[in-house]
């Protein structure tokens, strides 16, 4: 309030000011009822949605060419409607290597040929898949349009799969497989795939080491024929082009391209979830809790479909969603809360997820199910159900301003059979969706006593808070494994053991490394001692001593009252860890300060 | 999309620098050396015009620097608004300031209630988003082209009276404390990328990150942010660009109206940023908690944007490891086959800047030899300089990316801020082209014998788990040899005596990858709400 007063009165003595010099006091107008108001919007322009051109060459390759003058650019994008879910059962991440290896030799052209080539005029190629399709894109300045036409031709029709890229490639990705263990976000679909998906292929989204080991070139070479067909894919062409002439030459490339098999798919059923249930993949130290709430829902070609886009929208999709207004903005639980509709081909899932920091897991869970609960009773207000159209029908634009995005509605069109006038009907269907749709498949597609609950993070600090949420909670480590819940939290507080026996393993003297927020690490030693009094223990630091109090053990687990007198400041918190013979790992909280993470080794 | 390690740790790195981000890492000459080559490409070099954005200036009487460029083809109109502030302006103490106040930017203002800005903007068809970097904040939106006195009333009410209360101070404190835990303590590598600062910047101004320490923001105080607002939130302290369908005329009118009443401010303070030019610390083991495979770091303290300097380091990390056709992805990751990954970025600023190397090597391979062959193909670069093939592919990559980027009217409109409130010139991202184009390969050759050798560079190893420090103030990495820095040239190239007048930073953010050090924070992920609609180029899963 006092900023604003005295802001106002900044205002007013400018004005006045101004009025006394008598001149250009047009901008210095005080009467300012325009703004107590947002103002209406100016007339509404039209959207020219353009008309692609589209035909089919002899063997089955659709072509779609969208003539776009604006800027000197083109875009290419070749798309197959196979897609990881295509691997063979026994070689997840097949179709992966094989995109992946396209552009590393063609009968014509080397590896570093390729890259050179693309290089040199400027452009970019690049092959990419996700569970129901695959796609080999390329852009480039129209100058070079058809050069780079020509290299992804030869790397889609045309790729050599050298043994050597092949092998440099397996040994690269298995490096990845490790690597994206870093990543809770993969930890979190890892999880919740195999838990969703069951048997069905979408259940698996990544290589294995040793699926990697039993991909030979020859099963490459074979798998590529059988999924690269034309009569499986389609042209997108965008940009600065004419049509005759990129029809010649598409022509040229793709006319002699023989014609193949389309592939049957005939993939298991998902397991059918009957009740909650809880996954932790423990994380041990983890800064926060990733949490996925989730269940299957509509395939993209459901007459739901877009009931559940603007259901999504009021629920979770931006910034002004529920989710977002609640666990942020009004908690500040986390950095973003959002939901997701994740429609594909066979099955799709709706999700809630948000990272939140570990201490209000359970309380963010109260909030996500009180939100899921919220959108299938009550029917969503007229001002709800209004915003989210006006949301989806106003980004739409938007999405079309670029080549590239332009490009993507065009494959999302034809990899998922989507009707021809899609992109002109696109915002009719969204206006034509009223509360009562949304609430019918909220119903059928948000089933709070139904989903899958993953949490990525530290099980041993959510133990408790999560408890309320369900009555089975499995417990997996990073590696995909399942362990047990009993070393992980439940240190019911109550639960004093403090006898000589149990107290044996945490005896004697450790050597500790604490890692300080800013990643830098200094050593301590810490104590611990039994006698006559019981338990007693002290934590040695170049800032100063700690003594500890009312040392609980339970299991393999300790944690402690601890007092820091830091050159004369006392500094309140606890200390917790666990022992693993000679090692131990555990976390100093003091009052005011992150958590301070240290690993120790018993000093002999 | 190649590799789906490269693609995922790369993933991570940028993870906290979301939003497009305007560096330049540039590439590009054009030079007699490689006309003799080919002669469709050479004709194409020789006629090749960057489309021009039309740009019309005014400045209001209080200050306030307004750009508009209209553009009719799609009905959709960006806004930005850039202010003269960043984590350079942060005071010891209150590291992470500039970035917390951003988020108090969403949280209301006298006409607009609390986190309403949110709702005006998804509820009229729009996105919007607002990032912090070490130079400036920025805030932005991109709506249906009728909706723009929307934007101009809720960017001028912020700017005139934005509604700062504890509630909403804490609030957001703990929504920024849960981005850095997501985006940079939870993440693989990204800490080191910002302890590295450290041990390339001596000046505090320059060394701490835009996100700031956890303590510093638990100290920010409420009239902190009012004083700040003073400060810097000024209508002479900003930039206001407007791109797309509009008419101009109008626009003008709608800017007056909403912005031409609010006071200026007393300038806030000069910000310093010198630096000497040594590092602070040349070698330092960084442990990772959440990293699984180990990886090294190369850094350099490099002169400011838009100076000749830059220019020509930015082409030569650009020759070294940007993209496959790279000098060193083509000798480590191919030939040697002795990393899984590696890629050279730029951390781009008004004043001292730095240049990155950043590699994984393969497990079993002799780290020292790798930095070695790195060294050593930077001192071939630094001797023979480029060949006229990689000028000519700098020459082409500039030119697909700097139209290529166009596309959008939120870049074109966040590029025009910032050439105008750094360099007081909009039209820079009409020119800042041909400035690229001009570098020869006698200077990227100069400039990496200069400033990429082993005599000032820090060299960080990232170790997984949490280890003890073993800060090693050697002067150079073990079994390495020291690969000094060459004097200046007794001729200075034709430019390099003081910055061109007339000159651009313009690249596409598709191929030029942010500055992994001094990420953006932004007020929320750009890229969330995206799932509804998947990409026709999939993700690797």
């Amino acid at each position: 309030m006092l900023l604003k007063i005295s802001r106002l009165l900044g205002v007013a003595l400018l004005a006045s000011a101004a009025t006394f010099l008598t001149v250009n006091a047009q901008t210095m107008n005080q009467t300012e009822d325009f703004r107590r108001q947002a103002p209406p919007p100016l007339a509404s322009k039209p959207l020219n949605i353009p008309k692609p051109y589209e035909t089919t060459l002899a063997n089955g390759l659709q072509v779609v060419v969208v003539e776009d003058t604006r800027l000197p650019l083109v875009s290419y994008r070749l798309a197959f409607r196979t897609g990881s879910a295509n691997d063979p059962a026994e070689l997840p991440g097949l179709t992966s290597l094989m995109t992946d290896l396209l552009n590393e030799g063609t009968e014509r052209r080397t590896s570093k040929q390729i890259a050179d080539e693309v290089a040199r005029i400027g452009a970019t190629l690049s092959a990419g898949t996700n569970s129901d399709y695959t796609t080999v894109a390329a852009s480039a300045l129209s100058v070079y349009g058809d050069q780079v036409l020509d290299l992804l031709a030869d790397i889609a029709l045309h790729p050599s799969f050298p043994a050597s890229e092949l092998e440099l490639s397996r040994q690269n990705r298995k490096q990845g497989l490790i690597a994206q263990r870093a990543q809770p976000s993969f930890l979190a679909s890892e999880r919740l795939s195999r838990i969703l998906f069951g048997q069905h292929p979408y259940a698996t989204i990544s290589a294995t080491p040793e699926s990697l080991d039993a991909m030979t070139r020859e099963r490459i070479m074979s798998f590529h024929r059988s999924m690269f067909v034309p009569n499986n894919a389609v042209l997108i062409v965008v940009g600065n082009v004419k049509r005759d002439a990129a029809m010649k030459r598409i022509e040229e490339l793709f006319g002699k391209w023989a014609k193949g098999q389309t592939p049957t798919e005939n993939f298991p059923a998902p397991p059918a979830r009957t009740a909650r249930a809880l996954y932790v993949v423990d994380r041990p130290g983890s800064e926060q809790s990733n949490i996925v709430i989730a269940n299957t829902a509509i395939t993209r070609t459901s007459p739901d479909y877009f009931p559940m886009l603007v259901m999504h929208t009021v629920l979770g999709a931006n910034a002004s969603s529920r989710l977002f207004m609640n666990l942020r903005e009004a908690k500040g639980y986390t950095y973003g809360a959002y939901s997701n509709l994740d429609t594909r081909r066979f099955l799709g899932t709706f999700r809630a997820t948000a990272e939140v920091r570990t201490p209000v897991t359970g309380a963010s869970l109260k909030e996500f199910f009180l939100e899921l609960e919220r959108i299938r009773k009550e029917a969503v207000s007229e001002k709800e159900l209004m915003d989210a159209k006006a949301y989806l029908t106003g980004v739409f634009p938007i999405r079309i301003e670029t080549q590239e995005g332009l490009t993507d509605q065009f494959v999302q069109i034809k990899m998922y059979g989507l009707p021809a006038d899609y992109l002109q009907t696109y915002r009719e269907r969204v206006q034509s969706v009223t509360a009562a749709d949304i609430q019918r498949v909220a119903t059928q597609n948000v089933t709070p006593d139904r989903v899958a609950v993953v949490i990525v993070g530290d099980a041993s600090a959510i133990a408790e808070q999560i408890k309320p949420y369900s009555d089975t909670v499995e417990l997996y480590d990073t590696n995909g494994k399942r362990k047990e819940m009993s070393n992980a939290g439940g240190n019911n507080a109550t639960k004093t053991t403090t006898t000589a026996t149990s107290a044996a393993p945490f005896l004697g003297i450790w050597a500790l490394t604490i890692t300080a927020p800013n990643g830098q690490t200094l050593p301590a030693t810490l104590t611990l001692k039994q006698d006559g009094q019981g338990l007693n223990g002290s934590v040695q630091t170049q800032l100063g001593e700690a003594t500890l109090s009312e040392i609980k053990l339970n299991g393999s687990n300790f944690d402690a009252k601890l007092k820091l007198d830091a050159r004369g400041q006392i500094m309140e918190g606890t200390v917790n860890g666990s022992v693993e013979t000679n090692n131990m790992k555990g976390e100093i909280n003091l009052k005011n300060f992150p958590p301070l993470p240290f690993t120790g080794t018993r000093d002999k | 999309m190649k590799r789906l390690f490269i693609k995922t740790t790369l993933a991570v790195l940028l993870m906290a620098s979301l939003a497009l981000t305007a560096t330049a890492q540039g590439t590009s000459e054009t030079k007699q050396t490689n006309s003799n080559q080919n002669q469709s490409r050479s004709n194409v070099t020789q006629t090749f015009q960057l489309p021009p954005t039309p740009v019309e200036q005014f400045t209001l009487k209080n200050g306030l620097r307004v750009i508009l460029s209209e553009d009719h083809a799609i009905p959709v109109v960006s806004v930005a608004v850039y202010y003269d502030t960043g984590s350079r302006n942060e005071r010891q103490g209150r590291t992470g300031f500039a970035h917390l106040f951003e988020h108090m930017m969403f949280q209301g203002s006298e006409n607009v209630p609390k986190a309403a800005h949110f709702q005006f903007i998804s509820n009229a068809g729009g996105t919007m988003n607002g990032t912090t970097s070490s130079e400036r904040t920025n805030y932005f939106e991109t709506l249906p082209a009728n909706q723009l006195p929307l934007a101009i009333w809720l960017e001028s009410d912020r700017m005139r009276s934005l509604k700062v209360t504890q509630e909403n101070l804490d609030n957001q404190r703990s929504a920024v404390q849960e981005e850095k835990r997501l985006r940079i303590d939870n993440q693989p590598y990204v800490p080191a990328f910002l302890r590295v600062d450290e041990l390339i910047f001596k000046n505090p101004a320059n060394s701490h990150s835009t996100i700031g320490s956890m303590e510093d923001l638990d100290a920010a105080t409420v009239e902190d942010v009012r004083e700040f607002f003073r400060i810097y939130y000024a209508p002479n302290n900003a930039v206001l660009t407007i791109v797309g369908d509009f008419d101009s005329k109008e626009a003008r009118r709608l800017v007056e109206k909403y912005f031409g009443s609010i006071p200026r401010q007393t300038a806030p303070p000069a910000v310093d940023v010198t630096e000497p030019p040594e590092v602070v610390l040349r070698q330092e083991t960084f442990y990772d908690r959440f990293a699984t495979l180990p990886a090294f770091l190369l850094a350099w303290k490099i002169p400011a944007r838009r100076t000749p300097d830059f220019y020509a380091i930015a082409l030569a990390s650009s020759l070294l490891a940007e993209g496959e056709s790279s000098r060193l992805y083509q000798k480590l990751v191919k030939g040697e086959e002795t990393v899984v990954q590696i890629q050279s970025n730029l951390d781009e600023r008004r004043g001292p800047s730095a240049a990155f190397i950043f590699a994984i090597p393969k497990p079993g391979k002799d780290v020292a030899q790798i930095r070695r062959a790195i060294m050593d193909e930077i001192k071939k670069l630094a001797t023979e300089g480029p060949s006229a093939e990689e000028m000519e592919k700098l020459q082409n990559s500039l030119r697909n990316d700097s139209v290529r980027a166009r596309q959008s009217s939120l870049f074109r409109a966040q590029r025009l801020s910032e050439f105008a409130l750094y360099d007081g010139d909009p039209n820079l991202f009409n020119t800042e082209l041909d400035r690229y184009l001009g570098v020869t390969a006698s200077q990227i050759k100069d400039a990496a014998a200069r400033f990429l050798n082993t005599d000032n560079r820090v060299m960080m190893e990232i170790v997984p788990g949490k280890g003890a420090a073993k800060p090693a103030a050697t002067a150079q990495a073990p079994g390495e040899p020291a690969q000094p820095a060459s004097p200046a040239p007794q001729v200075p190239p034709a430019e390099a005596a003081q910055a061109p007048t007339t000159t651009a930073t313009q690249v596409a953010p598709a191929a030029i990858k942010p500055p992994m050090a001094r990420p953006e924070q932004p007020q929320q992920p750009a890229d969330a709400p995206k799932q509804t609609e998947p990409g026709s180029q999939p993700k690797r899963p």
